[in-house]
Formats: C-alpha cells, sequence, structure tokens
C-alpha cells in the first residue's frame, strides 16, 4: 500500500529525517514508534504531501506522492497532532467544512457525516460548539473529519496526546473498528502501550533513522534477555554502577538514579545482594517482562519519553 | 518583594523587542510626523516650498505683466501663467489652491485708481492654504500697487469655485469620515488577516494545506472576507455619516460603490500582505499598528494633506489612505465626473494587485511553510 524508500529530509542543519525506507501493507495498522524529536512527524507530513523531501520517494497505492499529490490527497486522510478544528463552529459544520473541500456531494457527505458521528459516539452533540467539548470528545471530531472522504489510508500523528484513559479507549475501538474495515493505519506515537495493543508491524525511529522495524516478536528478538529489573535508589553515582558492573555481569543502564538491569528474576536476588554490598539504598524494584520501551532502551541506551 | 515583581515584569517587558518599538519608535515617528505638519519645523533652516497659485492675465497690458512678475518675486507663492478654463478645471481637481484673474480692464482701474477687475477663484477644501495666499495677494497688491490700501479700498473678491450646498458635502466632513473610515478599516482588515496566523497556530491552516486545496486559494479566500468585510464596514461608515452629519451620499452612488470597491481590494490586499510578512500574530499585532498608523499619519488620515509640508504631501501617494481621500473628496466635494475619478481608483486597483503578488510569494515563504 506505501512503500518509502531513502526518504530525507533536513532543516537548516539539522537532519530530521535520515535515509529511511519501510513498507506498509495494505490493511495493516503500522506504527512508528519514538520519543519527541525522532522525526516521525517530519516523515507523517512527508507522507501527507505537504512536506516535500530531499531525497527519497514515497509511493501511495502504486502513486508518486511527490509527483501525484492532488490525487494521493484524496486516498489519505490525515489526522493531526493539533487539534484541528474551528472551535467556533459546531461539529458538524466543522465536518461539513472539511468534508466540503474534498468535494464530496452534499447528499453522499450529510450521510457520511451521520454515520462517521455514529462510529465515534457523538451523533448526539453535533450540533455542539466545539469548545464545548472535551479534550477526549475534540481528538474524537479530529478523526472523525480525516474520514469523511472515505481514504484508503489513514495516519494518525499522535492522537490520543493529553487525553483521559477512557477517550483512550474509545479512539482505540475506533481505529480498530476502521482497520477491521479495511483502512491501513499509520500510527505514530511515543506511547508504547499504544503500539503494542494496535499495531501489527513497527517501526522504532529515532534521530530520524529507523533503528529497527518488524512485529512485535520480531523486534523482542532484537533482545536477548526477555526480562529485565529496574531499580530506583536514593542516590545512584556512575562509580555505583561501575562497581555493580564488576561484580555482575547483566547489562545495566543508568538513567539518573534509576538501573535497568537485564536479568531475569530468578536472578533478583543476586543483584540485590551486590547493591548492599555497595550499601546503595533501593528505594523501588520493578520487574519488567521485554516490551518496546526495553527494546528501545536496549537499541538506544535512552528511554522514549526522554 | 515589589520590586522582585517589577524587575520581573520590567525584563519581560524589555524582552519584547516590537513592544518597545509600539512604546519609543511610533510616538517619536508620530511627534516628527506633527512637528512638520504644525509645528513650523524644518522652516527656519530653508524657506518653505511656495503655493502655486494659477495666474490668468485676460487684461494682458504693460501693468498687468509687471504687477505679475512683481508678485512672483514674492517668497510664499509661485504664480503659474494659464489659460482661464485649464486654470479653474486644475483648482475644481484640487491640483492647485486658486486662480488668480485679471479681467480686462485692469490696467486702467488702476490708472482711474477704480475697483480692480481682479478675482481669486479658489478651492475651499485647502482652507488654511487660501487664507495664507488671500494675505500674502493683498499684502503684495498694497506694496506694488503704491499707496493703495488694498484691505480698506480694494476688493480682491474671492470666489469658491465649489460652493457648498444642500447636495455638497463640508470638506472637512468628507475629511473625517474619509480619512478616519479608512484607517479604522485598516486596523480591521490586519485582524481578518490575522486570522491566517491563529489558523497556523492551531493547526487549521495545516488541515487546509493536506485537503486538496492550493495555497493561493487559502490566501485569496482570506482576502476575499477581508474585501467583503471592508465593503461592509465602509458602507456601514459611509451610511452612518449621511444619517448623522448629512452626507449625501447618494449624490454619485455609481462613483461612490466603484471607490469602495477599489478601496476594499486596496486594503484587503494591504491586510494579506501584512500577515504575509510575519510569522506570529505578536509579530503581526506590533508592526501592524506601526505601519497603519504611519500610513494613516502620512496618508491624510490623521492630518490633512494640505497641511502638511510639501515634501510629506509627496511621499503621501505611497498610502491607500490618501487615493482614498482624494478620491471621496473627488465625488463629495469636488463633484468630479466618474472618468476623473478612474486614475484614482486605477492606482488603488495597481497597489491592491501589487500587494497581492507580493502577499502570494511571501505566504509560501512564512505562513505555509511545515517544519
Amino acid at each position: 500500500m506505501i512503500q518509502v524508500q531513502n526518504l530525507s529530509k533536513s532543516f537548516q542543519n539539522i537532519q530530521a529525517v535520515n535515509d529511511i525506507s519501510f513498507t506498509i501493507k495494505k490493511g495493516e495498522i503500522f506504527g512508528l514508534l519514538g520519543p519527541n524529536g525522532a522525526g516521525k512527524s517530519t516523515t507523517l507530513n512527508m507522507m501527507s504531501t505537504i512536506l516535500t523531501s530531499d531525497a527519497g520517494s514515497i509511493h501511495i497505492d502504486g502513486k508518486n506522492s511527490f509527483e501525484n499529490s492532488k490525487e494521493c490527497k484524496h486516498l489519505i486522510g490525515v489526522v493531526p497532532q493539533e487539534i484541528s478544528l474551528y472551535e467556533d463552529l459546531s461539529a458538524y459544520q466543522n465536518l461539513l467544512f472539511w468534508g466540503d473541500l474534498y468535494g464530496i456531494p452534499s447528499k453522499k457527505l450529510k450521510e457520511k457525516i451521520h454515520s462517521t458521528l455514529e462510529l465515534i459516539g457523538l451523533l448526539d452533540r453535533k450540533n455542539d460548539l466545539i469548545k464545548t467539548y472535551s479534550g477526549g470528545m475534540k481528538r474524537r471530531i479530529n478523526i472523525a473529519a480525516a474520514l469523511l472522504h472515505n481514504p484508503k489510508v489513514l495516519f494518525m500523528d499522535e492522537p490520543t496526546v493529553g487525553i483521559d484513559p477512557q477517550s483512550r479507549n474509545h479512539i482505540f475501538e475506533v481505529i480498530e473498528t476502521l482497520n477491521a474495515q479495511g483502512m491501513t493505519i499509520v500510527y505514530t506515537t511515543h506511547y508504547m502501550e499504544e503500539v503494542e495493543r494496535l499495531c501489527d508491524r513497527i517501526a522504532i525511529i529515532d534521530s530520524g533513522k529507523i533503528i529497527a522495524q518488524g512485529t512485535q516478536s520480531q523486534l523482542q528478538e532484537l533482545v536477548q534477555t526477555k526480562e529485565s529489573v529496574q531499580l530506583e535508589f536514593e542516590f545512584l553515582s556512575e562509580n555505583n554502577v561501575n562497581q555493580l558492573r564488576e561484580s555482575l555481569s547483566y547489562t545495566m543502564i543508568q538513567n539518573n538514579n534509576k538501573l535497568l538491569v537485564e536479568s531475569t528474576i530468578k536472578e533478583l536476588s543476586k543483584v540485590i545482594t551486590a547493591c548492599n554490598e555497595l550499601q546503595l539504598s533501593i528505594k523501588d524494584i520493578q520487574l519488567n517482562k521485554v516490551n518496546l520501551e526495553a527494546i528501545f532502551l536496549n537499541l538506544t541506551g535512552k528511554q522514549l519519553r526522554d | 518583594m515589589i520590586i522582585t515583581i517589577l524587575k520581573k515584569d520590567l525584563r519581560l517587558y524589555f524582552s519584547d523587542k516590537k513592544g518597545i518599538l509600539v512604546t519609543f519608535l511610533l510616538p517619536i515617528i508620530m511627534i516628527t510626523l506633527f512637528a512638520f505638519a504644525f509645528g513650523g519645523v524644518g522652516k527656519k533652516k530653508s524657506a518653505p516650498k511656495p503655493l502655486g497659485v494659477l495666474v490668468v492675465d485676460k487684461d494682458a497690458t504693460t501693468t498687468s505683466q509687471e504687477l505679475i512678475a512683481k508678485l512672483n518675486a514674492m517668497q510664499t507663492i509661485r504664480l503659474i501663467t494659464s489659460e482661464e478654463e485649464s486654470a479653474l478645471d486644475l483648482v475644481r481637481k484640487g491640483k492647485n489652491v486658486a486662480a488668480l484673474v485679471f479681467e480686462k480692464g485692469f490696467a486702467d482701474a488702476v490708472t482711474a485708481e477704480t475697483d480692480l477687475p481682479i478675482e481669486l477663484k479658489y478651492d475651499a477644501a485647502r482652507e488654511l492654504q487660501m487664507r495664507i495666499v488671500h494675505t500674502v495677494l493683498k499684502e503684495g497688491f498694497k506694496y506694488h500697487l503704491g499707496k493703495r490700501d488694498v484691505i480698506n479700498t480694494v476688493k480682491l473678491k474671492t470666489t469658491s469655485l465649489i460652493k457648498e450646498s444642500s447636495t455638497k458635502a463640508h470638506p472637512g466632513l468628507v475629511q473625517a469620515v474619509g480619512g478616519t473610515a479608512i484607517m479604522m478599516l485598516l486596523f480591521s482588515i490586519a485582524a481578518i488577516g490575522g486570522g491566517l496566523l491563529d489558523e497556523k497556530e492551531a493547526g487549521t491552516l495545516k488541515r487546509l494545506l493536506i485537503a486538496p486545496v492550493k495555497p493561493l486559494h487559502i490566501l485569496l479566500a482570506k482576502m476575499g472576507t477581508a474585501m467583503v468585510v471592508s465593503i461592509l464596514q465602509l458602507t456601514a461608515m459611509f451610511v452612518f455619516a449621511w444619517l448623522a452629519f448629512g452626507l449625501p451620499i447618494f449624490m454619485d452612488v455609481f462613483s461612490l460603490v466603484l471607490l469602495i470597491l477599489c478601496i476594499s481590494f486596496a486594503v484587503s490586499s494591504f491586510g494579506v500582505f501584512l500577515v504575509s510578512t510575519v510569522k506570529t500574530r505578536q509579530q503581526l499585532q506590533g508592526m501592524s499598528t506601526i505601519i497603519i498608523i504611519l500610513m494613516s499619519a502620512i496618508g491624510g488620515s490623521m492630518i490633512p494633506i494640505s497641511m502638511m509640508p510639501a515634501f510629506m504631501q509627496k511621499i503621501a501617494v505611497i498610502s491607500v489612505n490618501y487615493w482614498g481621500i482624494e478620491g471621496f473628496f473627488d465625488i463629495f466635494w469636488r463633484q468630479l465626473p466618474l472618468i476623473d475619478i478612474l486614475p484614482k481608483m486605477g492606482i488603488l486597483l495597481a497597489i491592491g494587485l501589487g500587494m497581492t503578488m507580493v502577499s502570494t510569494l511571501l505566504f509560501k515563504k512564512n505562513i505555509i511553510a511545515i517544519e
């Protein structure tokens, strides 16, 4: 459905996207996971045809998006990160406006607005002004505005930022419904739980480069240890970590007073003993099964939300 | 505690360069402009440019020609010989303040010491300049015609070429309504243009760009909105001036409508131009205040053009205000036919077109650039 090949983009001296390539199959939910500033939005802006690339190409449904941007605009729906709606118009008026821009005949558009509002669960609030909506409701209308022209692909740029868990779940259900109807979805986020729940395949992006991509299980294979222990200390110096490394053979990643130790839970007692020998005061212990956060940490040495 | 908060506020205030410009530079510019207009600044070092007065010598005798030469030697006025028809036409069109007409028999009247057949035909819209010309000419006659006491015995007949009547507006009213209407319109339109920046900040502009809409169409749509509001605002102001002050807006409705359309186009394009030169609302606020007040001051919205020094009158032509106000004078005061007002409308359209073209380029660079 989408082929991105050797895509690069820089702004002044900053290389925002650096020679990335990936393919998205028809009907899958593809996640672009990375911390803020990793290059996710820049990639999505290029895929949305509003930003040109310095190098590389994007093909959507076989069409080069840079050469056929007008056609591609009809193939894609974009849910921007910002609530891109007119606050002083009602939800219905907003949707009528955004749908009209795609040249949808009036009757068909009104029917589509009705079914879309039904899908996102806001049909009964359609005549209320957007400014009276909660953050979660605005996010849902933000999604609805991208669906009116029946796009084949939906690009979603961090669509759950700043909303409560209930609204987030509602949005997940909408995404799953759309996907079940055959829509291809590209989903960017820095919340690994969202990617884990929704995405069939994932590309992990950092500093403009894709550092790993595949299904969740393929990504897990990249990490040797499937479990880890996260310890939080009252105080942890670099010297302490070096001393621990000398006594334990596990991979350790320090983040201020926290330490991620790639050991199994069975070996936890060894870790605690080593800490006690160094008279390190442990505040908290978390046992982790390997997840995308751990994979990201393992691959980059950074946390997703650094 | 008070000092701490005060220091913080001052630090924030002085970090806003645009705010500082509005606070200090704008008043300095305004003081300078008003000082030139009212304060006699610049008059000490060099003599002011003499006022051009047309002279029609129908007597064509040695006496009349000698007097014209002597009057022309005075520093305050400059006599320009002309045929009567074209002289009166130029005064009617506001090009010159007055025409001094020497009727046949002037020389005989001087010899016979009877009433002098001379007449000063003037544009009452330029009252201040007319007063200067009248005083200077009377003094000139008194001095050059020997012992004659012009003030008491010689009648220097004065005639306004454009008479105030029930069908005409007072020039002061035209100045007040036209000048204020255009200045206030500029502020409204800058605010509407600023809507583009609001859309950029809110993200709706990005969504518009994602949709199959050409960037130029977004710009033109915003300009169209500004134009509709301009037309409504100007119309409302003139209807109010008609109802409240009796401005005869139905005198030449067709010309008035055309002029309103031309001004609206020029002002709308100016609004879009302003927005295209900046990147944020804050930048727009500072810049638009400075430019609009400056343009209104030099363009005649605050001070009538005729009261400004010559160099400022030359600068005035760069402003939309100048051409709009002059157009209103042509309609309401000079009562010129449409054909004579068309050049001013053409200039307004040209200003609008020029600014629209520049805005299109800047819009792509400053407003729709996505990062």
